[in-house]
């Protein structure tokens, strides 16, 4: 009897396999193999840089070349590291991923490169040396953003710190270079400092919680969530105060919005590009078609900085004449602006960032020729290394007042 | 009944992908599965007596984090860390057991407790993750011995040999005893709560295992390194066939539930559903996992 | 949970007609505890920051601890009927996605779609009931392989990012004020109050004792025992897709991760409001005092200027004391003084 279950279960896997792997197993022939490894998805920086790598992988040439697989393996590293090991198994070309760590990967990494895959990661980094990072890391956001937001408060006042996730190396750059800023002015006084995991609701929620301690805050240093740092003082009926934050399209809208700044909105937009992912893709294509001959580098994405001056609102559907943010009708508070990027991703538009639509008529275009080296970072993008001496200087702001 | 699930997904999975059949690959899988795999043994232990061990996540990170700030060389420095984590897992068990089995807490709460004041304990000594684990337990503790046999494996087999042997002993029994029925244990003379206490304590020795097996598999620190653990164990000895009420179930199949869990994202990876859906089927097979095993050992019984 | 659980803990079934009062007295000193330690928190907090332990900050506590307040109702009621609901991040999340899918701003006469939302996450926790009472599946697993399957399929239905904004009602439920009262407050009175007539004085909350403390029990006392293993979980989930809901109007947005947060405070606000999580005892008011113990700690701890680690270490050893002080081993000693 027990035999019985047993055979009939193997019957039923072994067809249920059969289907499967004649949907995998069919097209495959002479395309790159391409995986897609997220960490996770669903908010919406992830999924627009996931939707970006797909309306490239579908637009001519790169849809008769690439055979693009996405994977999603959670917030867990030792699911990447198994979703790492199955791609090197499957015969991978390359792996375009956002790594969930910059270190736990290493063996795994190295040991598909040395069967020849090539592995970019896209934003957050490992410190492998056959890996090439595609990041913003290098660019010095949190000393910029912080430099910016004591010029708006002359130098003097109380602030909050809304940080990323506790134990993440790119939570500690960002804040380690933003503190090397604020710890220069005897004046600015950190009198919060939370998690917000990057995150509009949890930003909201740490934000209402400092408030309560702190009503007399003068400005807000914010990692990416910040619309929600927004509204939680207009919910406390507070004023509006200086803050800088990432690229949510409620946030540039709000910097631009003439209401806000009565209210007292003033600040700064950088931080974290999802664009960076189609980047990476399109560099791992460019060596994969001997376009280009690039040996494993940390590659540097250029910092976005849009202060509240220079925010315009796109009337189409790509950033044309300048304009950085699309309107409310178009795309939710939560859409991260710096998904597109005209010189590097020509190729797409809002519609891509979306839905991973590719865009009627387009074809891919060459990368310019020249890649920025990314600086080192210890324990980010390279260790055991050095930190250049310059680490924390400004590159889009000088300090306007002084300690 | 675990055991004969793993062999279908095995075979579906080496169907789908011959490569697995390599020494590397099953090595790999091994390596992949034993932190699980011992975190599930040791919440099994707590489980079959009754509780719930939520602190499984905070020792795994502490054990790991030690491992990665304070490497130490060569065999001899493997040894010690080794020590050092079953140690850390003795020392937070113990206080879980004096909470639950002297002050007569409720085990999830009390766990929940010091699984916080444990990751606190983590984030203190590491801020951000980085770090490197020793490079000899990182290159030794994932590799083959001969060349065949995963020393991975090997470490899981001796665990599950340890517990063969403790389960024949009074203490083995008195902890199925008090976990099916406290009050009739302790009229029949156990002394419950020295049982409990040392149950607690044995399984966070193992949890200092999982962690030291952790970080041999990624070579590195993490202040959160043990959170992904956490519901994953759970699942693990659920799947294995233990209830989660008590006083059923054993070690080996928590462990081969473990690996299943872990052989379920390679099938799934392999089998190529669209990764959105991934979770549906990982869902759907959890639930079918354990409505089968259940089927099966009535049909077992039965006979 | 199996039977054998229930058989084994019939330690704490009381007999029939002292069961009243001794469940009062219990649920008065219980929720009393947490009220005071929930005082003394916010006088105590006064030495961290001055501003605190305001009214403003009373009112911040309330509307943060909204959420977990309404979770704790379902989950209450699960561990009450022995059982345990881990697939709250999913229908969490599930309420808020429909409710900026389908009810969305463009209609404020939209209102009456959202009973219809809570109602699809109704469903989800009958599948859950179901899956536990016929397949036999344990609890934990159950409501674990939903909330995954759930998560999931809203990924796969937005295609990883969330559309639409918040719907009017939401809004207005959570940013609109009533006699110089925000509403949340005023919602958040009623569904306590209402809770805790549902759980303590209503004949289905005594059947949920019943199931909880012996099914078998239960069943010869003629409770209808499958309906009231089944009630708690529905229940469960429209709570969870009502906070979802809660949650878009709060934070005009729904997320895909936006019920992760919420599993596990909403098992330590039952078990530190005095619940057995083995099932058969426990009341709302205390897990009410638990949600609001919880929160009030969460404030005040990130006032705190220590790093995170620090602070994570603080907020476990003050867990640790709560639940020290609330354990039953207490509460039956200052019963027996009493008496």
């Amino acid at each position: 009897m027990r035999l019985n279950w047993l055979k009939t279960s193997v019957a039923a896997a072994t067809l249920v396999a059969a289907a499967l792997a004649g949907t995998a197993h069919s097209d495959a022939q002479d395309k790159f193999k391409i995986y897609l490894s997220l960490s996770y998805s669903g908010n919406a920086w992830q999924s627009e840089a996931a939707n970006i790598v797909k309306a490239l992988a579908a637009t001519p040439p790169y849809d008769q070349q690439v055979e693009l697989i996405e994977n999603i393996s959670g917030t867990d590293p030792q699911a990447q590291i198994s979703a790492y090991e199955s791609m090197i198994e499957a015969g991978a070309d390359a792996v375009i991923s956002f790594p969930i760590s910059s270190t736990a990967l290493n063996r795994t990494i190295k040991r598909g490169c040395d069967e020849g895959v090539l592995f970019f990661m896209y934003d957050a980094t490992v410190t492998e040396s056959c890996a090439y990072n595609v990041s913003y890391l290098s660019s010095g956001f949190g000393e910029n953003t912080a430099q910016a937001l004591v010029n708006e408060l002359g130098g003097q006042g109380k602030i909050f710190l809304s940080r990323g996730v506790p134990g993440n190396s790119v939570d500690q750059r960002h804040t380690d270079g933003a503190m090397s800023v604020f710890s220069k002015y005897p004046g600015i006084e950190v009198v919060a400092e939370y998690y917000s995991y990057w995150d509009d609701r949890t930003t909201q929620q740490e934000t209402a919680k400092a408030l309560t301690a702190h009503p007399d805050v003068d400005g807000i240093w914010a990692q990416a969530g910040e619309y929600g740092a927004i509204q939680a003082l207009l919910d406390a009926g507070h004023a509006l105060v200086p803050m800088t934050g990432e690229n949510s399209a409620g946030f540039r809208l709000a910097l631009a919005d003439p209401d806000m700044q009565a209210k007292g909105l003033k600040g700064v937009s950088a931080g974290s590009p999802p664009a960076q992912s189609g980047y990476a893709f399109k560099l791992a294509m460019e060596i994969l078609t001997k376009a280009r001959e690039l040996a494993p580098q940390n590659i540097e994405y250029p910092l976005p900085w849009v202060p509240a001056a220079d925010v315009k609102v796109c009337a189409g559907d790509s950033y044309e004449d300048g304009c950085n943010v699309f309107p409310p009708e178009k795309v939710p508070s939560s859409f991260v602006s710096e998904v597109l990027n005209p010189v590097l991703l020509p190729e797409v538009n809002v519609e891509s960032a979306l839905n991973g639509t590719p865009v009627a008529g387009a074809t891919i275009q060459p990368l310019p020729a020249d890649v920025v080296k990314a600086s080192n970072q210890p324990g980010i993008n390279c260790d055991p290394c050095d930190a250049p001496p310059d680490m924390y200087k400004l590159t889009k702001v000088e300090a306007t007042v002084q300690p | 009944m675990i055991v004969g699930i793993y062999v279908v997904l095995y075979a579906l999975y080496v169907y789908q992908q011959p490569r697995a059949l390599s020494a590397s690959a099953i090595a790999a899988l091994f390596n992949n599965s034993a932190p699980l795999a011992l975190a599930a043994a040791g919440q099994a232990l707590v489980v079959i007596s009754r509780g719930f061990d939520l602190s499984v996540a905070g020792v795994i990170s502490l054990c790991n984090v030690t491992l990665a700030v304070y490497p130490m060389a060569g065999p001899g420095g493997a040894l010690i860390s080794v020590l050092i984590c079953m140690a850390i897992g003795l020392l937070v068990g113990a206080v879980n057991g004096l909470l639950v089995a002297v002050l007569r807490m409720q085990s999830i709460a009390a766990t929940l407790a010091t699984m916080i004041i444990c990751q606190g304990i983590a984030l203190v000594i590491l801020k951000a993750p980085g770090g490197t684990v020793a490079d000899w337990i990182a290159d030794e503790m994932t590799g083959r011995l001969w060349n065949a046999i995963p020393v991975s494996g090997l470490v899981v087999a001796i665990v599950v040999a340890v517990w063969l042997l403790i389960r024949r002993t009074n203490f083995g029994m008195a902890i199925y005893a008090i976990g099916a029925d406290e009050q009739s244990a302790s009229l029949s003379g156990m002394d419950t709560t020295r049982v409990r206490f040392l149950t607690y304590a044995l399984a966070g020795v193992v949890y200092g295992l999982a962690g030291f097996m952790l970080s041999a598999q990624t070579a590195t620190g993490n202040p959160t390194a043990g959170t992904p653990l956490l519901m994953l164990s759970f699942a693990a000895v659920a799947l294995g066939g233990t209830s989660l009420a008590g006083g059923r179930g054993g070690l080996f199949a928590s462990v081969m539930g473990a690996a299943v869990l872990m052989l379920l994202q390679k099938v799934l990876f392999s089998s190529g559903v669209s990764s959105f859906y991934t979770g549906v089927f990982q869902g759907a097979a959890l639930i079918l996992a354990v409505v089968l095993s259940g089927v099966l050992s009535r049909i077992g019984e039965a006979k | 949970m199996t039977n054998d659980l229930r058989q084994a803990d019939t330690r704490f079934a009381q007999a029939g007609d002292t069961r009243t009062s001794a469940k009062v007295s219990r649920e008065t000193i219980s929720a009393a505890t947490v009220a005071v330690l929930c005082v003394l928190l916010l006088v105590g907090a006064r030495f961290v920051s001055p501003a605190l332990g305001s009214w403003s900050q009373v009112e911040t506590v309330l509307i943060l601890g909204f959420f977990l307040v309404v979770l704790s109702f379902g989950q209450g009621l699960v561990i009450l009927s022995g059982g345990l609901d881990l697939s709250l991040p999913g229908t969490i999340t599930l309420g808020g996605i429909l409710a900026t899918g389908w009810v969305g701003t463009s209609d404020p006469a939209a209102w009456y779609l959202l009973p219809v939302v809570l109602a699809a996450c109704g469903v989800v926790g009958l599948i859950s009931a179901l899956g536990i009472i016929w397949l036999r599946v344990p609890p934990f697993i159950m409501t674990m392989a939903m909330s995954i399957i759930v998560a999931s399929a809203l990924l796969g239905y937005t295609n990883g990012s969330p559309r639409g904004a918040a719907p009017y009602v939401a809004v207005a439920l959570m940013k609109g004020h009533v006699l110089g009262m925000p509403v949340p407050v005023v919602v958040l009175i009623c569904f306590v109050v209402l809770g805790w007539l549902f759980q303590s004085r209503s004949v289905f909350g005594r059947y949920v004792y019943a199931v909880g403390t012996n099914v078998e029990a239960a069943r010869i006392a003629g409770v209808p025992v499958t309906f009231s293993r089944i009630l708690p979980y529905v229940v469960s989930a429209m709570c969870a897709g009502f906070v979802g809901i809660a949650l878009v109007g709060y934070s005009s947005g729904a997320t895909l991760r936006m019920g992760d947060d919420y599993l596990l405070p909403s098992i330590a606000a039952v078990v530190i409001g005095g619940s057995s999580i083995l099932g058969g005892r426990g009341t709302y008011l205390g897990s009410v005092g638990g949600a609001i113990l919880l929160t009030t700690l969460g404030t005040i701890i990130s006032a705190l200027g220590f790093e995170f680690g620090l602070r994570t270490i603080i907020e476990g050893s003050i867990v640790l004391v709560a639940l020290l002080l609330l354990r039953e081993e207490l509460f039956k000693k200052l019963w027996s003084i009493r008496r």
